[in-house]
């Protein structure tokens, strides 16, 4: 979707480095809220048809730029719990006030569980070969112009340009409708500077992205 | 004006309406007390995946990969080539880094990562991403005129070097190869490891000198 975080090439952001900016984390509850998410997707507690990233970009624009990032975590995580049926909607505001009026929260051990979230951590799950690519190295192509409602990994600074194949990446469901498309080649792709954005006072530089091949037509070779 | 990713509680003239910090935080510990009460969750495992990101995985790691390529050529060719068998040859990989693909900063290229969608970043070697890099600013403006923005980490790139900005849009992660510091001949492979910075490896810094390292 064609949302606030694709946010390649906007402006009136300010400086990229500030005090403090250098840090992963800043509280611990950054991390616990980064191990929730871990936890919640291994532990099969979340539903509905969106996938990690679609759920935080169906976070409304405003509320996203007022966010911290794992405060977005924190507002994923949540809802995909509640839409898995996991939790009630108002179940942690409930939590909240018994904490508030001075409640302990309950503690728990189940090391096989705590064994399992590090192995799965730990797993690796390498991209399968490209196994029947339409483009080839060095194949010249556009981006094609499109406005998906739903989750893409095609951002708009690209879409229309022409660029080169720079190397195919392997092949990977399309991460559309959840993440379970289709498997499609991924390339990488290399663009020039002057093409996305046109001349610049920092001439010249080259942008390189993945992109699957449903997102690319053959330069001059598609009728639209 | 600006949006960074940053907490609020050293807001720098943005104009957020910020909520209170500890909200978010009396938030996360009311999920991880209902998940607990109900069985779906246990407190180790939280702790535990905490304690892997806070000691085990970091860029502590991507640095012995940097040194080890800077003193072993073959190992440095099969890095390049093959980014994710290499980096399993010493002991690290797993989620965000089941696809890893190096590129070597050399005196006529310089290389830089985002991920201008959000946030994607090679775990396994890196670890968790510092706050600059999940900022609006960064993700907006590295693709766009990312001189200016290497600048503002004081760092200078001509226009006579090729500057490649890698943007991980799919499920390949990036680590750049920086190039080794002069006056490192008779440096051991753990010293070198000292002279490689995180923001080297993501392309926004170049490695220490030997001087500066001490």
């Amino acid at each position: 979707m064609d949302g606030i975080h694709d946010m390649g090439g906007m402006q009136g952001f300010g400086d990229a480095v500030w005090p403090g900016s250098e840090a992963a984390v800043h509280h611990p509850w950054e991390l616990r809220v980064f191990a929730l998410n871990m936890l919640s997707g291994l532990q099969g507690l979340e539903g509905g048809d969106l996938g990690f990233r679609d759920r935080i970009e169906s976070m409304p624009a405003d509320q996203y730029l007022e966010s911290s990032y794992y405060e977005r975590w924190l507002w994923r995580v949540e809802q995909a719990m509640i839409a898995g049926g996991t939790i009630e909607p108002n179940a942690v505001e409930e939590w909240m006030e018994r904490l508030r009026r001075g409640e302990e929260p309950p503690a728990s051990s189940d090391p096989s569980l705590a064994t399992r979230a590090i192995e799965e951590l730990r797993k690796p799950y390498p991209l399968a070969p490209a196994a029947d690519p339409r483009f080839a190295v060095g194949d010249r192509i556009r981006v094609r112009r499109m406005r998906p409602k739903g989750h893409t990994r095609c951002p708009r600074y690209v879409r229309g340009a022409s660029g080169v194949v720079d190397r195919i990446q392997g092949e990977d469901h399309l991460p559309e409708g959840g993440g379970g498309g289709a498997r499609e080649t991924v390339y990488g792709v290399a663009f020039s500077s002057r093409e996305l954005w046109g001349a610049s006072e920092e001439d010249t530089w080259t942008v390189l992205i993945d992109l699957w091949e449903s997102y690319l037509e053959p330069e001059g070779g598609a009728h639209e | 004006m600006s949006d960074h990713d940053h907490d609020h509680d050293h807001d720098h003239g943005g104009a957020h309406h910020p909520r209170p910090e500890s909200e978010a935080e009396l938030r996360t510990r009311a999920l991880e007390a209902l998940l607990v009460e109900k069985g779906l969750i246990s407190t180790d495992a939280v702790d535990a995946v905490v304690e892997m990101y806070e000691n085990d995985v970091g860029p502590q790691n991507g640095a012995k990969v940097v040194a080890r390529a800077w003193v072993d050529p073959d190992y440095r060719h099969r890095l390049l080539e093959d980014g994710t068998s290499a980096i399993a040859e010493l002991g690290f990989g797993g989620a965000e880094g089941s696809k890893m693909t190096v590129v070597e900063n050399t005196p006529g290229v310089h290389n830089v990562i985002v991920c201008t969608l959000c946030s994607c970043y090679p775990w396994p070697v890196l670890g968790l991403p510092p706050t600059w890099y999940k900022s609006a600013a960064y993700r907006a403006r590295v693709v766009a005129e990312p001189r200016a923005v290497l600048a503002e980490f004081g760092l200078e790139i001509g226009s006579d070097v090729d500057l490649r900005v890698w943007d991980s849009s799919a499920e390949v992660r990036y680590l750049v190869l920086p190039e080794r510091p002069p006056g490192t001949d008779g440096m051991t492979e753990e010293e070198l490891a000292g002279l490689v910075p995180r923001d080297a490896m993501i392309g926004t810094a170049v490695a220490l000198q030997p001087e500066a390292a001490r």
